[in-house]
């Protein structure tokens, strides 16, 4: 699919938005340790406010949507909402093994065992919890990902090539 | 009104709502349904080794609690005495989260009034102690350093000497937060006063941990029910009398410095010997109710076993849960703006993301507010009150 | 901070309700009837020196629900109070209104095993999901999930 034409105020929200993303948090249910470590990203050692990353309160200014935890029966309708809150173009970030397979909570019965399950996910970020290292990691290859698809016009392009992967998985669960 | 923080600091989730009156609170109720994962029921269907990293991961900041309260529950069933060297460096780690708890709770607290100097320079401190625990056990949260029988890697001489050379600044920074909160003006403010709960009070509700010592009852889990090395090292139990949440502040600063002595003590006398015993796979059938003074106080641990490799029962009481009954009644005549500040004064270990929905004296719209701006309101609030 | 409490200041302050046994150095354990528990507690608050609630546990043992009410005092001796419940009529009086820690506890007891406190303000659910089915309670041993029951308003197919 050939890149449309620029505008060159489309030129500048392009660069903004790669210059300086701005990240929600939200907590499905987590223990904590996944949050404390995002927060500590934002703290003078590691500090990606210097890249102009900040982290906003409200999903309606955020390009960037940090899930931590699996998702818990309670949060899984209000983690679709808030997703659906945030503006074209938004990417998704699950830390850690909860958010990819419900990590050592496997098999419980409260939870969702996976994000995947409620909203699609961009990138995961591997550890229990991530190191901050890791974190800012994902939100760069969440960038590089937001710079190719521009290019691309959307993400779409990323979807086709990957439905083959995305068939459900049938699991096992033992209560 | 359902309170529900979405801010990037303090992210628990919890939905308590809280009906007021204007500015005045009137009464609260409580809704802990967003984190509950069902760990309890699934710890019965896994082996000692297994166990113990789920046990972990109930709380992320006070994870070695939950895993040495149940460790030493299932070793006093199994009738296994744990070699002294481990009980020394459960102890360092013990006393390494909870410095590292009480200063990320120093930062939050100050986020909570707007004194974000503080909320940088107590995360700044507090990532010492993480490079000293990510030395000793590979891992900056979630240690994973128990084991059944003791503990899971040994501390070299190199670990031991950096962390020793560590603790001075600590302990400089830690009497400068000291100074700090004795002069602030913004500090006194807001903390003095506020969410203030007699001994009787304290007593009644069954608060415990530094919500409990602020007003002066003298109950500590390390030391009425002495485990570990805390019959051997010498230590304080730090009160106050003052019951708010500056009476609070002033004990978790205490306890800060209590801890890096205790810290400072061990590492110097670390005796020789191995870290762990051979554990039995299989425990004889028991019970055991065992207590653990975790950052935030009092940690209850009810263990039955029943002659398998896997637990029969496991029921766990946290000392959040112990202190909302008394949030909740000294919230009850207080102003709105002050509910971030006395939330906080606890130090909730839940998940709070819930959303504050207003809902004032009954025939009135309500409203939704988010933490954010309950807090701000609560800033504006205090200024325009100026000064006492 | 007192004396810890002996077998035999506790045995004969409470014989009335049950026996006594010591199980272990600052524990002791009382086993008495539903119908006297909230009369051992106020005499355990009364003359035994206790002061406060550490918690309630509670416990499954297959044929009845086992509840544990565990005081302490000055005395640093834990009181634990415990009593059994049949399986088929699981009631018992709320002891709120004597130990105001205990509504908190009473109602996440509810919640998970299906107890039901006479007397209690308001059993409300608090830890479980608001969509949970009424009638199941996860942490009784005999609950397993049921694939065609939504829980929370949400119904995962596995296989």
């Amino acid at each position: 699919m050939a890149a449309l034409p620029e505008s060159i105020s489309q030129r500048l929200v392009n660069w903004a938005r790669i210059k300086s993303p701005w990240i929600t948090l939200f907590n499905s249910g987590a223990c904590n340790a996944c949050d404390i470590e995002v927060i500590a990203c934002l703290m003078p050692r590691f500090d990606i406010e210097r890249f102009g990353i900040l982290a906003k309160g409200s999903p309606r200014h955020a390009d960037i949507l940090i899930v931590t935890g699996h998702v818990t029966l309670k949060q899984a309708s209000r983690l679709r909402r808030v997703w659906e809150q945030i503006p074209e173009p938004k990417y998704v970030i699950a830390m850690g093994a909860c958010g990819a397979s419900a990590g050592a909570f496997h098999g419980l019965y409260h939870i969702m065992e996976r994000v995947e399950d409620v909203i699609p996910v961009d990138v995961y970020a591997a550890g229990c919890p991530p190191r901050p290292d890791e974190i800012i990691n994902a939100v760069v290859t969440c960038l590089n990902l937001l710079k190719e698809d521009q290019v691309h016009g959307g993400k779409e392009w990323r979807q086709n090539k990957s439905d083959e992967m995305m068939k459900p998985i049938e699991r096992k669960v033992e209560m | 009104m359902p309170i529900g923080p979405h801010h990037p600091a303090l992210k628990e989730p919890v939905n308590f709502r809280v009906i007021a009156d204007g500015e005045k609170i009137v009464r609260l109720e409580l809704d802990l349904s967003y984190n509950h994962r069902g760990i309890e029921k699934a710890a019965e269907q896994r082996d000692f080794i297994r166990v113990l990293p789920l046990l972990e991961r109930v709380c992320g900041i006070c994870s070695h609690s939950h895993s040495s309260a149940f460790a030493k529950g299932i070793e006093e069933i199994m009738q296994i005495e744990i070699p002294p060297r481990a009980q020394y460096i459960r102890t360092i780690i013990a006393e390494l989260e909870r410095m590292h708890s009480h200063l990320l709770w120093l930062g939050v607290a100050a986020h909570e009034i707007g004194f974000n100097t503080l909320f940088m320079w107590t995360w700044r401190d507090r990532e010492l102690v993480q490079d000293t625990l990510e030395e000793m056990s590979g891992n900056r949260v979630h240690y994973g350093m128990n084991e059944v029988g003791g503990v899971r890697c040994d501390l070299t001489p190199h670990q031991v000497s950096t962390a020793l050379e560590r603790l001075p600044f600590l302990e400089e920074r830690i009497y400068q937060y000291v100074d700090m909160v004795n002069a602030q003006q913004t500090l006194l403010l807001r903390f003095k006063g506020v969410g203030k709960l007699t001994r009787e009070e304290v007593l009644k509700y069954g608060a415990v941990g530094p919500t409990a010592r602020a007003s002066g009852v003298d109950y500590d889990a390390r030391r009425d029910d002495p485990y570990f090395v805390y019959t051997e090292v010498p230590w304080n139990v730090v009160t106050d009398t003052n019951g708010d949440v500056y009476g609070r502040t002033c004990v978790r600063i205490g306890e800060l410095r209590e801890s890096a002595s205790i810290v400072r003590y061990c590492l110097e006398n670390l005796p020789e010997g191995p870290v762990r015993v051979n554990a039995p796979k299989i425990a004889p059938e028991g019970e055991i109710f065992s207590r653990y003074e975790a950052p935030r106080g009092e940690l209850a641990h009810f263990i039955r076993t029943n002659g398998t490799n896997k637990v029969e029962r496991v029921d766990i009481r946290t000392p959040t849960l112990a202190n909302w009954t008394s949030v909740a009644m000294c919230l009850v005549d207080q102003n709105l703006a002050d509910i971030p500040v006395i939330v906080a004064a606890i130090d909730p270990c839940l998940s709070c993301t819930s959303r504050i929905t207003l809902i004032s004296t009954p025939g009135r719209k309500p409203g939704i507010v988010t933490f954010d701006e309950l807090r701000k309101r609560g800033q504006t609030y205090c200024q325009e009150q100026g000064p006492p | 901070m007192t004396a810890l409490l002996t077998l035999d200041y506790v045995a004969e302050k409470m014989k009335e309700f049950g026996t006594a046994e010591q199980v272990r150095s600052n524990r002791i354990r009382i086993r008495t009837t539903p119908e006297r528990v909230s009369n051992a507690i106020q005499k355990a608050l009364d003359s035994l020196g206790c002061d406060r609630l550490i918690t309630i546990s509670t416990a499954d043992n297959g044929t009845t629900f086992e509840l544990f009410y565990h005081l302490i005092g000055p005395h640093r001796t834990v009181v634990s109070i415990a009593i059994e419940i049949p399986r088929d009529q699981p009631e018992v009086i709320s002891m709120s209104g004597i130990l105001s820690p205990a509504g908190i506890y009473e109602r996440q007891i509810h919640d998970l095993f299906g107890i039901m406190f006479r007397g209690h303000p308001g059993l409300k659910k608090i830890i479980l999901n608001e969509d949970w089915p009424a009638d199941e309670f996860p942490l009784r041993k005999d609950w397993k999930k049921n694939p065609d029951t939504y829980y929370g308003g949400i119904k995962v197919e596995r296989t």
